[in-house]
């Protein structure tokens, strides 16, 4: 029985560590992570993308059931790791420069 | 309007760009860098921030100008009306605010002697104020700086006559974005990049298109490219010290899954504004504020000179504003792409500034796909060196700057 997502999305619940409060975090964490956990995550959510999308905007971003807004801080996490399967297929950016250069100054929340 | 995609030569509708090399030594000369200080950056209307910084009365922002050798503090009075004063006390020039920003409920207090000043400057109290000489508290405000507002953002001059107001040294640019919906954009982030590199080094690396294909490889196929996959421009404007380069939807992008998705819950289909020339149009205000309009969103550059060979790149990304959670995915990922494409440009900016920095090459040469920066570069030369100096430097490129500095 699932306890972290909403009911229909049990099968990403073994994802939800990537539920991370920021852009910072998630970035690190997928800096972090071997590319075959960044692919199997992606694999994992990728085709459940629209239903996940359709399933949050029955809610507002100021009021969501908490198991919802863990799916949304996932979806933003599959945003983060998006560019790394979809452009660099690696985790970090192919040629950037050192990452934590960019430091946030500001982001909204969520 | 349709991409020309041969040969456009925009040199020939500017011929007073030149064609040849342009100097290099504005980036390295801590001489020239000096120049710059006086003669562009406590001269030139310099954004500082937006109105959405200071959301109520008594809402403060403290800016350390490295380049302006000065403390700026920007603080929204009860009025409602944002000032901006060099942020030191009148009593013996402490540092009025230390925080870099916040709410002043009162009056900013000296620390030293407590001397007080209200929202709007002006010095309302002096400890022991009987024991002056004839003190005048009325022409002891604060030191003010020419601050204004266009479209919502806040620019001030440190010039203590500014020889243009802001709309007047905005010039064209003003017809051409009225109407933006600016105030339907909420800042989504924010990132301060320090950098050693010269702050044209750092904006000239955004200043043009030509280099998509090849340093962002992965995502090549951002703009329209001709039949030997060369980018180009769709239009290129000047207006007065400031330029515009747009780009058009390059329709024959192929889309990843997850891309498309982010794409499809873009918030309004990401549609295009009337005020925009292209799909994406890159404005370039003199001297270091970069704006990028991107369909439905826009992009602001503050590139801050610290020293000739140290910049600040700050990054704003703005969204309009949502309550929509598949929206917010759109931004998510949409912040993630730029910044990752900007992590590869920022990865030449030092080995840049290094290289001029040997000495090796004195000139750099720019084709017609980057007239932008030829317009830039002649619009700094021009402020340091006079109109016919800088006319001069854009088209032969051969003096030497010495003679100049005397």
């Amino acid at each position: 029985m699932s306890t972290l997502l909403p009911n229909n999305f049990s099968d990403l619940e073994e994802f939800a560590g990537w539920a991370l409060l920021t852009s910072t975090e998630r970035n690190r964490m997928r800096r972090t992570t071997p590319m075959a956990e960044i692919n199997a995550f992606y694999n994992a959510m990728q085709p459940r993308l629209a239903e996940v999308l359709a399933y949050l905007d029955q809610f507002s971003l100021r009021e969501m059931p908490q198991d919802a807004r863990r799916l949304l801080y996932l979806s933003l996490a599959l945003a983060e790791i998006t560019i790394a399967v979809e452009l660099f297929h690696e985790p970090k950016v192919t040629g950037g420069c050192d990452p934590e250069r960019f430091v946030v100054i500001r982001e909204i929340d969520p | 309007m349709k991409t020309v995609m041969t040969n456009r030569r925009w040199i020939k509708q500017h011929p007073d760009l030149g064609t040849g090399p342009v100097p290099t030594d504005t980036c390295t000369s801590p001489e020239l860098f000096e120049l710059e200080r006086e003669r562009i950056f406590r001269r030139s209307w310099l954004n500082v921030g937006r109105e959405d910084d200071f959301p109520e009365p008594g809402s403060y922002v403290v800016r350390d100008l490295a380049v302006a050798n000065t403390s700026v503090l920007l603080v929204r009075g009860k009025d409602r009306k944002i000032r901006a004063f060099h942020n030191v006390c009148t009593h013996r020039g402490n540092r009025l605010v230390d925080k870099e920003k916040g709410l002043c409920k009162g009056r900013f207090v000296c620390r030293f002697h407590s001397w007080a000043f209200d929202t709007s400057g002006q010095l309302t109290w002096v400890s022991d104020e009987a024991n002056f000489y004839d003190i005048d508290k009325g022409a002891l405000g604060l030191r003010p700086i020419a601050a204004d507002v266009w479209e919502g953002f806040i620019f001030i001059n440190l010039s203590p006559n500014p020889s243009e107001t802001l709309a007047e040294y905005l010039a064209g640019m003003v017809q051409q974005i009225r109407g933006y919906p600016f105030g339907e954009q909420r800042l989504l982030c924010r990132y301060r990049v320090e950098e050693k590199a010269n702050w044209k080094v750092i904006l000239d690396a955004q200043n043009e298109v030509y280099h998509l294909p090849f340093l962002h490889i992965t995502y090549p196929d951002f703009c329209p490219m001709n039949e030997q996959k060369f980018s180009r421009i769709q239009n290129f404007t000047r207006f007065g010290r400031h330029t515009a380069y747009s780009v058009e939807l390059n329709t024959d992008h192929q889309m990843k899954p997850v891309e498309a998705i982010a794409v499809g819950a873009n918030p309004r289909g990401g549609q295009v504004h009337p005020s925009m020339i292209g799909w994406f149009d890159f404005y370039t205000v003199f001297p270091n504020f970069c704006m990028l309009f991107l369909a439905g969103t826009y992009v602001t550059y503050n590139i801050w000179p610290v020293a000739v060979d140290r910049s600040v790149w700050e990054v704003s990304m703005y969204h309009p504003a949502t309550d929509k959670p598949s929206e917010r995915f759109a931004q998510e990922y949409n912040r993630c792409l730029l910044r990752d494409l900007l992590q590869e440009d920022a990865s030449n900016h030092e080995a840049i500034q290094a290289s001029l920095e040997s000495g090796a090459l004195t000139h750099f040469q720019f084709q017609d796909e980057e007239i932008q920066i030829r317009h830039f570069h002649k619009e700094v030369r021009r402020h340091l060196f006079g109109e016919e100096n800088g006319t001069a430097a854009a088209r032969n490129g051969r003096e030497t700057t010495d003679l100049r500095l005397k």
